[in-house]
């Protein structure tokens, strides 16, 4: 990237910014249809006793969440890869329950769960389970053939083609979709929060909307979009490091 | 090791690629191996590396011992086929790994290995960093760290540019005469063809046979000049019309 | 179609059976007898909820397409432009926009049009940023070659750079096309007395196991006609493309 367009995006940034501050101002808004960026900030910062406890809660779930999901979505595509017809059979029947819309079992899981930390954890580790496992199968099962007969004919069994060819070609998929991941973590978790919790910043936020304590609303929205792109961030780091050859 | 091709043939479904091949190449020879795209060269090859199994009646014997083939030859498909997570001593290093061989004798090998390969200084390079005829050589390492008599090679040159590919096919004899290993050599070219071989194959249009087997009897060492020496031209028109023919045929079918 | 239908119906025979032989808790897994027949006693509750978010969902989603499409195409005109929102727009993939929700509810109050503005800039983003990712992607030799027979910006963008860019814009609404419908529907939690959402909501509170289950097949079918319709079109625009 040339350094023209980072400075073009970062004149963007300041733009949206600025020019949002001084529309507040300008056309005096209302602060329930526009607060100003210097206003969310310093709400953010009084409100900091009560968003940190908030904040660590969501991300202790969402984090949680994600690597229980990850850890399945991976094993039960290195199941699936080897096992070709029950492959044939599950595939399926496992899009079919992904279609449905996340939001939709959120009620569900709370009614099981409880209003802990527990469902949420459940929520995030099946969204993410997904999302990795039909990445990872994607990644295992669309190997180079040519590749897989080069292997067999140096002697090398399905397990072997597995460990050697398969699971490193899957890499750069798996890690796709363990990037999506993190941003689908952190929305399950809010959104599962805001169906009912004690804590989190999906609770804040629903409770501010109740009350029309709209810069609370924004604050809680600005931790957790930190929080998302810190996760974000650090996952693609490491997927940069580990999937060098791309 | 002695190689007896006896009746083979091939189906697939009601398409008969293959029709009893028969073929025997000695110890240590170079054959090269041309037909019309689509002949059944590659289902031959595929047979042979034990990856597809012969139709009844047909049998392949290595040294006169019939058998599972799987592993027995080393086989080099057309494309490199070079693993990115590799670098270039692993990606050479990966058949001994799956025969489960010492790592450091092998490493030690190749390594040496490595040096004849013109690849001294680049072990440690990735195959993305390599230039195509690198990146073949690396492939045919691989080939030669899996030590197996015979050798088969499926048009290991064709993606090359014309210069790069007449210095691969020098250095290819150069490193034969070396290491001495019996090589069955798939080809679209008949310079290369002949240029390489001790016996020059031609195969028929679907469904593919041994329409001619030409011994090449041009003294070693080769160099570039013999591609215009009369005695190869003469060997070359032979063949061409051979392969013309069969090329007319497919192009009329 | 058939191929859509075989795997649910396997489902559902795999959830009775679950149900008969494992003998589960009705509280965890009601069978989908009972499920069934709630929801045909109460079909135009269901069918009114089925609606409502459809339509929500779909307004934002079709709109969020089709001005995702056309920044996009804007965007190509104005490179310094795109240069300054596009960070922006990439950015706002990595953070769960979906909380503004709360806010264009605020804003927009219980109406169709909050729903709908959800859903719609869910859609939006991933499919301007996937539209300029597929516009950027044509072989600038193509370009070359359409030039050279004299063809005019107008003409290059209609006639090569968006036909190249559909497989990308598909994908992107493949995608969107769940986010939107979760858009409309944690829409509906705050506040709404119609729709899957509200129904979802109602269920948990009051413990209603059964209409809650029944609730997220309504939802499965709004993800399925939306799923659909994004497939109908890929299959007619798209169809030089191989089995995606």
């Amino acid at each position: 990237m040339s350094r023209g367009v980072v400075l073009r995006g970062l004149l963007g940034a300041a733009l949206l910014i600025g020019g949002w501050e001084l529309c507040v101002w300008a056309f005096s808004l209302p602060q329930w249809i526009l607060p100003p960026p210097s206003g969310i900030l310093a709400t953010t910062w009084s409100a900091r006793a009560a968003l940190l406890p908030a904040a660590a809660m969501t991300a202790y779930e969402a984090l949680s969440g994600y690597a229980i999901g990850a850890a399945l979505g991976i094993a039960l595509a290195m199941i699936l890869a080897l096992a070709t017809p029950l492959r044939a059979l599950l595939l399926p029947m496992v899009v079919a329950v992904n279609s449905v819309p996340v939001a939709a079992y959120a009620p569900l899981a709370l009614l099981w769960f409880g209003t802990g930390a527990l469902s949420k954890i459940i929520m995030v580790a099946f969204i993410v389970g997904f999302t990795v496992f039909l990445n990872a199968l994607d990644g295992l099962t669309r190997v180079d053939p040519a590749a897989v007969s080069l292997l067999r004919s140096f002697g090398a069994g399905r397990l072997r083609v597995l460990w050697v060819l398969r699971l490193p070609s899957a890499l750069p998929a798996i890690a796709t979709g363990l990037r999506i991941s993190t941003v689908r973590a952190m929305i399950v978790t809010l959104v599962t929060e805001m169906l009912g919790s004690q804590l989190g910043l999906g609770w804040t936020i629903f409770q501010a909307v109740l009350l029309i304590d709209f810069l609370q609303v924004w604050a809680a929205i600005l931790v957790a979009s930190i929080i998302s792109l810190v996760f974000f961030g650090v996952v693609s780091a490491i997927e940069r490091r580990v999937v060098f050859w791309r | 090791m002695k190689l007896s091709i006896s009746g083979v043939g091939k189906n697939f479904g009601a398409v008969r690629a293959l029709d009893r091949v028969d073929l025997d190449i000695a110890p240590g020879e170079f054959v090269t191996l041309i037909g019309p795209s689509g002949c059944g060269k590659s289902t031959l090859f595929n047979m042979l590396a034990g990856l597809l199994e012969p139709d009844a009646g047909g049998s392949i014997l290595l040294d006169g011992k019939a058998g599972a083939l799987l592993g027995r030859t080393a086989f080099m498909p057309q494309r490199d086929l070079l693993l990115p997570w590799r670098n270039v001593l692993d990606n050479a290093l990966l058949p001994c790994e799956i025969e489960g061989l010492p790592r450091a004798s092998s490493r030690a090998r190749a390594e040496k290995m490595a040096v004849d390969f013109g690849l001294r200084g680049f072990e440690k390079h990735y195959p993305q960093q390599l230039s195509g005829g690198m990146r073949q050589r690396v492939a045919l390492m691989r080939t030669f760290m899996f030590e197996r008599d015979l050798m088969l090679l499926d048009e290991p040159f064709g993606a090359l540019d014309a210069l790069t590919r007449s210095m691969m096919q020098r250095w290819l004899l150069d490193i034969w005469e070396r290491y001495r290993r019996t090589i069955l050599f798939i080809t679209h070219d008949i310079d290369e063809a002949i240029f390489l071989a001790d016996r020059v194959v031609v195969m028929s249009t679907r469904p593919g046979r041994i329409k001619l087997d030409r011994p090449i009897e041009l003294p070693r060492p080769r160099d570039a000049h013999l591609l215009t020496a009369p005695e190869f031209t003469a060997i070359k028109r032979e063949l061409l019309d051979a392969v013309e023919e069969e090329s007319l045929k497919s192009f009329s079918a | 179609m058939l191929r859509a239908a075989l795997p649910i119906l396997l489902l559902f025979a795999l959830w009775e059976a679950a149900v008969i032989g494992l003998a589960i808790d009705p509280f965890y897994l009601p069978s989908i007898r009972v499920v069934a027949a709630a929801m045909q006693a109460q079909a135009p509750f269901y069918l009114d909820a089925y609606l409502v978010t459809l339509s929500e969902a779909a307004l934002g989603f079709a709109m969020g397409g089709l001005v995702g499409v056309g920044s996009a195409l804007l965007f190509t005109r104005l490179p310094v432009v795109k240069d300054m929102v596009l960070p922006i727009f990439i950015v706002s993939q990595t953070v769960p926009v979906i909380a503004f929700g709360a806010i264009v509810v605020l804003w927009f109050g219980n109406t169709l049009m909050a729903k709908a503005a959800i859903a719609f800039y869910l859609t939006f983003f991933p499919v301007t940023i996937n539209t300029l990712a597929g516009i950027a992607a044509v072989d600038p030799r193509q370009v070359a070659l359409l030039r050279s027979f004299g063809a005019r910006q107008g003409a290059i963008m209609r006639k090569l750079l968006l036909p190249s860019a559909l497989p990308r814009i598909f994908t992107a609404l493949r995608l969107s096309a769940s986010l939107a419908l979760a858009g409309a529907i944690v829409g509906e939690w705050f506040g709404a007395t119609r729709g899957v959402g509200a129904m979802l909501l109602a269920a948990m509170f009051n413990e209603q196991i059964v209409s809650l289950w029944a609730s997220i097949l309504v939802a499965a079918a709004v993800g399925g006609t939306l799923f659909a319709a994004v497939a109908l079109a890929e299959r007619a625009m798209v169809f030089w493309r191989e089995e995606l």
